[in-house]
């Protein structure tokens, strides 16, 4: 009896005693804390997968040029970084770089355009498999899509090197934007060994920033390099990415000012952010969009016999513009979304704002009109048991949803309702997403709700061209030839108004076609607090330039 | 007597070896009959097709089903388990971090859960059908019927968002290895302190209804009432000889709970961010993380078994009779 | 004078609620029943034409509710439980099965039906909105084809309903109706308004609140009450027949069996349950079948333990042993001469299995593994609910202690049979 009485007494004390001396953490003005959802895997912008890892890179390593986001015209421009000043031939085959002579590794040796070529060898490497393997197709490359070195970069001294393209294609600078890694570090290792070297996780790195320490799953700690050339005294002096992996944890701690800034808010939660006092609301738009993907040709006959046999549903425009007309995607929009979107017609967003067309109308919710079309296309409901059909096939489908996603699922609710009012049957499934992808390149799904994120510079090729063997990520399996004589053409080098022309032709055949159901644009929306000047969230991300931040 | 206890405990390891043999393979087949693959996702429009291709090759994911076994097994055997595809590191080093952290929890809730249960057990005997006993019952039927996440969230929601007196997620505070040792251990303490009620609570409540059954039997049967007729005291009756009689039936569910502790307690380590085995081994599964996921079956598998043995030679240790079934 | 309420008592009580408070929506329905079984014997191909589960399930469900009564008499003097006095599970439990049976006519909308999302969503519990009902198109045919479908589209409750709106105010100017919506105003011509008591627009109570698409809580819990129990049954049954058959063979035959058997139970509960969960869900994917499967077979082996312990004891028994030399086959041992010995415990395991199984679906959904939007099991519920934690505490709340009764019941039950059959425990 003694003994409980005692031990609760204890328990009791422990408990009081760790409520009081819980030490604050220490609100430095000389750190930046910024929530993350999870650990990163390497430091090392051979592997930066995810956009957490290559936004620590880009502060360690840098590339040539400065990418900038130039709001006005809605396009990308560069600047000096590594790279003072840079002449193209004659022909604008060829670019030549002049670095400057001031860049120095955390081990203290100068940068050169030694690694600058080696950086171009590894990145386009097959045993590296870094993330850029097999994207120079406008370099000079060998068998193996590594660049044909000889050919393509010539050094020409320590800090001047020459890079080849292949003539007649639209090349520009950001084709050769990439991290410099070291050469003296890297060459040490045989290719198959970098992936899993010990080097990606204590990096040897040039940026104005440099890695303090890295506890894992915990923090990854930069501290400010005042080696680099970037260095100025009000710079952020250290910048910690705390990993958080429970989002209401990351708005609790908004809240309470433990970290400074977070991506991915859920719009309802824009509203309690901004009551704390302590937080402005920025969004990053135009760069992802969801849709409903409906598949061109019948699954069932292309599992069997890899024939592309059309869809009895979905292969006519006229039918998938009714689908668009029944699915009420303005009240995702505005009581899902609270308006963090924008209704989305065509692969290009908004932001873009000289390539966007913007001739072209969102296509407004009408189900009435639906019906009709779907009339017209021969689908009534002849045995009146709610369901329209034609030539004795009901109009049923399985909608896949890939899971852990509240927006989609939300979306599938809406459009399964949707769907239902003028007459469609629709059951919806939630897989993993790891099994959607695997559907979707069997093409065994008639319809799947699904999200695309744009890449800048816009690129068509991979999704809307009519060869399945060259666009893989063309999943609906949507071919038009015309769309085809234009990827083709932008990928020649052309006027940058005959470029800009093209873009829009493109959206209007997309548009008149409606391959896919493009739903909405997502925005991806950022806290950031107060004391955090200076900063810029546009569409190239959220974590970038960090070294021109200030803090109040 | 010590020749039959050590073949009993060969016999044992040898099926236990045999069982654990069982399920890697078993894993391992179940696996690669699943959809997707590990180089999936390296398909994406912003990266070339070609790097998936690369990528695969080096898991050597293009050989035969069978030829991958026989690799993975002759690897065991030199206690090499592979490299994890996301980490990029040994998955005998990834596990480690994780697992340490899931023995030292769950081996703690283990400790509070058996000695808080074992108390409120004797207690409410003690006075059975009194009112510390109805309250009680009720209140672990009510706590046995909740779900540990409904609990998680409902203490987030008080001490963490209202009353801000416990931090909502993770192990550690930001500058935990810069505190003195005394305030380090308050704050790791600070950290568990809500995940350890979430993840006891629920197994308070089913020890707690175990132990008292049984204590209650025993109370009633007539060598109890020929000790007290002897004159012996309460609190030696209750030490020399409930408790090891209720010991018995308790460390077989004992076993099992703290080998299913070892597994990861998944709800609990999802509501609170903590770094154990369950949400690396859900992570591993989702990413197609071969190597990783053998990895964590291995630990939780052997850990289960570990447990169950050991639960076993205890009750051994108190009453020879049950090497019988041992020998099961 | 002390009310002695007894079971059957209480059956009928709470029929006759039902009849009191949903009286007009039992004439829908009985209008439904009629009209159909005319069709049937008129014009039996369209009938069959335009059978459907739904309508299976209305007209079905009208038909064992207006059989109650009749039922209960017939069995009042048959089965000795009836007759016993009234307790709080009891009374749950017979809820319970009211929302599973009659879940069409206790409620009145369809669980996945929501308007006007701006005006309707999130709404706390016992909040009321404005319904304004248009006059519906009438079709030209006049037929008795005709008719019964304007009588099922009466009865049977869609997702969705083009006819109602809901606003937040609404004022009459001249001929036409301004309504609001979030401060929106609309207008539409009142001669398209189908008056009801003389006013145009009535209001609309959400007893338990809305949830974020604007659906009525209240009939997605008694829809749900459906789902989880059916998963329940369902996965308990194949718990049931696995742990049963399985138990029997191994202690019936010992030898390899036996032997095989128990390396496989060890396996089971070696191998972490959650691996099984995903992989079998990624491979089926989250659908109902799944999920079912998923939890029935990780559900046996505490039932083949007991099974396989007490078969052992009792092979031994002379009992069994006659019968077996008597050339008994060993199914028929298992029915006639075992499965009435461990009957009690059996079914006790059973009745916490089912508790287990209803606490896995909402912890399969918490995660995120379970059934997903499709259905509004309790746990999906609790699941979308978390989103909202914040806001509308009645999405978890409602669910949450709806499940907890239902577990807490369960295993009251559970223990008031095991204390039926084993009187040493004192159970009160």
């Amino acid at each position: 009896m003694r003994n409980s009485k005692l031990f609760s007494a204890a328990l009791l004390f422990l408990v009081l005693l760790t409520l009081s001396c819980r030490k604050d953490e220490p609100v430095s003005s000389e750190r930046l804390i910024i929530g993350i959802s999870a650990d990163i895997k390497t430091i090392n912008p051979l592997y930066s997968f995810s956009v957490d890892e290559g936004s620590i890179n880009d502060l360690l390593f840098l590339s040539l040029v400065r990418v900038n986001w130039n709001e006005t015209i809605g396009n990308i421009e560069t600047e000096p970084l590594l790279a003072n000043e840079w002449q193209w031939s004659a022909d604008s085959t060829s670019v030549t770089f002049f670095l400057r002579n001031d860049v120095y590794w955390s081990d203290g040796i100068k940068l050169t355009a030694e690694d600058v070529s080696f950086s171009f060898e590894l990145y386009s490497n097959p045993q590296v498999q870094s993330k850029f393997y097999g994207t120079f197709e406008k370099l000079l490359l060998n068998e193996d899509l590594s660049i044909d070195l000889k050919r393509s970069i010539e050094v020409i001294d320590s800090f001047s090197l020459k890079i080849n393209f292949i003539p007649n294609t639209n090349i520009k600078l950001v084709d050769v934007v990439l991290p410099i890694v070291p050469k003296h570090i890297f060459d040490k290792y045989e290719y198959d060994e970098i992936p899993s070297a010990e080097i990606n996780f204590n990096p040897v790195s040039c940026g104005p920033y440099k890695l303090k320490k890295w506890d894992r799953n915990q923090m990854i700690v930069l501290e400010a390099n005042p080696n680099s050339f970037l260095y100025s005294d009000d710079m952020i002096k250290e910048l910690i990415f705390k990993v958080v992996p429970d989002y209401n944890s990351r708005i609790t701690q908004l809240k309470k000012g433990e970290i400074d800034i977070a991506e991915q808010i859920k719009a309802e939660d824009t509203e309690t952010l901004l009551k704390s006092g302590k937080l402005n609301i920025v969004s990053v738009k135009g760069r992802e969009f969801d849709f409903v993907g409906w598949n061109h040709i019948d699954p069932k006959k292309f599992s069997e016999s890899g024939e592309l046999v059309k869809n009895i549903y979905f292969s006519s425009p006229n039918v998938r513009k009714a689908l668009t007309l029944a699915i009420n995607s303005e009240e995702i929009i505005s009581e899902y979304l609270i308006n963090f979107g924008q209704s989305a017609v065509t692969p290009v967003s908004p932001i873009f704002k000289e390539y966007f067309n913007n001739k072209l109308q969102s296509i407004a919710y009408n189900p009435a009109e639906a019906r009709k079309i779907l009339k017209s296309e021969g689908w009534s409901d002849t045995n009146n048991n709610g369901i329209i059909d034609k030539n004795g096939t009901e109009f049923s489908f399985t909608l896949y949803v890939p899971g852990g996603n509240p927006l989609r699922q939300y979306a599938s609710t809406i459009i399964k309702n949707n769907l239902k009012a003028v007459g469609i049957d629709v059951k919806v499934e939630t897989v993993e997403l790891n099994k959607l992808i695997d559907n979707l390149f069997n093409k065994s799904m008639d319809a799947w709700i699904a999200a695309y994120y744009i890449q800048i510079p816009l690129e068509y090729k991979m999704v809307w061209y009519s060869d399945l063997d060259a666009a893989p990520f063309n999943f609906v399996s949507y071919q038009n030839k015309d769309l085809d004589i234009i990827i083709d053409a932008l990928g020649k080098k052309i006027f940058y108004e005959k470029e800009v022309e093209l873009h829009k032709q493109l959206q209007e055949i997309i548009y008149a076609d409606q391959p896919v159901t493009f739903l909405y644009w997502i925005d991806n929306i950022v806290a950031v607090n107060n004391k955090v000047k200076n900063y810029e969230i546009n569409p190239l991300g959220v974590i970038q330039h960090v070294w021109d931040w200030r803090l109040n | 007597m010590n020749k039959i206890i050590t073949r009993a405990i060969t016999k044992r390891i040898f099926s236990s070896v045999l069982v654990l043999f069982l399920v890697i393979t078993f894993v391992f087949f179940l696996l690669r009959m699943a959809p997707g693959d590990p180089a999936q996702k390296f398909l994406s429009p912003n990266f070339s097709p070609q790097l998936a291709e690369q990528i695969s090759k080096s898991f050597n994911l293009d050989k035969s089903v069978p030829e991958q076994y026989i690799s993975f097994v002759a690897n065991l055997f030199t206690g090499n388990l592979g490299s994890s595809y996301t980490y990029r590191l040994p998955v005998t080093k990834v596990v480690y971090e994780y697992l340490s952290f899931t023995i030292i929890f769950s081996l703690i809730a283990f400790l509070i859960q058996t000695i808080i249960s074992f108390w409120l057990a004797v207690r409410s005997v003690k006075n059975i059908n009194g009112s510390f006993d109805r309250s009680v019952d009720k209140l672990s039927l009510l706590v046995y019927a909740t779900p540990s996440f409904v609990i998680g969230l409902i203490l987030i929601l008080i001490f963490s968002v209202q009353l801000d007196l416990f931090p909502t997620s993770g192990t550690k505070s930001l500058n935990n290895s810069e505190l003195p040792f005394i305030s380090r251990m308050l704050d790791y303490f600070s950290h568990l302190f809500l995940p350890l009620i979430t993840l006891t609570a629920g197994g308070i409540a089913v020890f707690y209804r175990y132990i008292r059954d049984n204590i209650n039997d025993i109370y009633n049967q007539n060598f109890i009432l020929n000790l007290r007729a002897m004159g012996c005291s309460e609190q030696t009756i209750l030490r020399k000889h409930i408790i090891p009689n209720a010991l018995g039936p308790f460390l077989s569910i004992a076993g099992i709970e703290l080998g299913i502790l070892f597994g990861g307690a998944l709800i609990t380590e999802v509501i609170f961010g903590l770094p154990g085995m369950g949400r690396l081994t859900i992570a591993a599964i989702f990413e197609r993380d071969y190597p990783l996921v053998m990895g964590c079956t291995l630990a939780a598998a052997f850990l289960m078994i570990l447990s169950n043995l050991i639960a076993d030679l205890v009750k051994i240790k108190i009453d020879k009779r049950l090497i019988k079934d041992l020998l099961q | 004078m002390k009310l002695n309420l007894k079971i059957w008592h209480t059956v009928l009580l709470i029929w006759l609620v039902i009849i009191i408070l949903r009286f007009e929506r039992i004439i829908e329905l009985i209008e439904l029943l009629y009209s159909y079984s005319l069709i049937i014997i008129t014009d039996f191909s369209f009938a069959s034409g335009q059978f459907s589960l739904s309508l299976a399930d209305h007209i079905a469900g009208i038909i064992i509710f207006l059989l109650i009564p009749v039922v209960v008499i017939y069995f009042v003097k048959r089965v000795q439980f009836f007759n016993k006095k009234i307790f709080t599970s009891a009374v749950i439990i017979i809820l319970l099965m009211f929302g599973f049976l009659f879940a069409p006519i206790i409620t009145d909308r369809n669980p996945d039906f929501y308007k006007d999302i701006a005006v309707t969503k999130l709404l706390p519990p016992l909040s009321t909105v404005k319904e304004i009902r248009l006059k519906e198109q009438k079709s030209d045919d006049n037929n008795k084809q005709q008719e019964f479908i304007s009588v099922k589209n009466k009865a049977i409750r869609l997702s969705f309903d083009e006819s109602v709106i809901y606003c937040d105010s609404a004022i009459i100017s001249g001929n036409e109706l301004v309504y609001y919506q979030e401060g929106n105003p609309k207008t539409i011509l009142v001669e398209d308004v189908l008056p009801e008591n003389g006013k145009y627009w009535s209001a609309k109570l959400f007893v338990f609140g809305t949830d974020e698409f604007g659906r009525d809580i209240f009939t997605r819990l008694i829809y749900g009450t459906r789902i989880s129990l059916f998963i329940g049954f369902c996965a308990v049954g194949i718990s049931f027949i696995l742990g049963l058959l399985l138990g029997f063979l191994a202690g019936y035959k010992s030898g390899w069996l036996d032997l095989v058997l128990n390396r496989i139970t060890d396996l089971f509960l070696a191998f972490p349950v959650i691996f099984i969960i995903i992989f079998v869900l990624a491979l089926f994917g989250n659908n109902m079948l799944a999920v079912i499967l998923v939890l029935g077979f990780s559900g046996w082996m505490s039932l083949f333990k007991l099974v396989k312990t007490e078969i052992s004891s009792i092979k031994t028994k002379d009992f069994f042993v006659s019968s077996k030399l008597l050339g008994v086959s060993a199914f028929s041992l298992m029915k006639k001469e075992f499965l009435p010995l461990i009957l009690a415990s059996v079914i006790v395991n059973i009745i916490f299995q089912f508790g287990n199984v209803v606490l896995a679906e909402s912890a399969l959904s918490y995660l995120g593994l379970g059934l997903g939007n499709e259905y509004s099991s309790w746990g999906s519920m609790i699941q979308s609910g978390q989103e909202y934690i914040t806001q509308s505490w009645w999405m978890i709340v409602l669910p949450g202690v709806l499940l907890i009764l239902t577990l807490l019941t369960i295993n009251d039950l559970g223990g008031k049979i095991k204390a039926h059959y084993n009187p040493r425990i004192k159970y009160d």
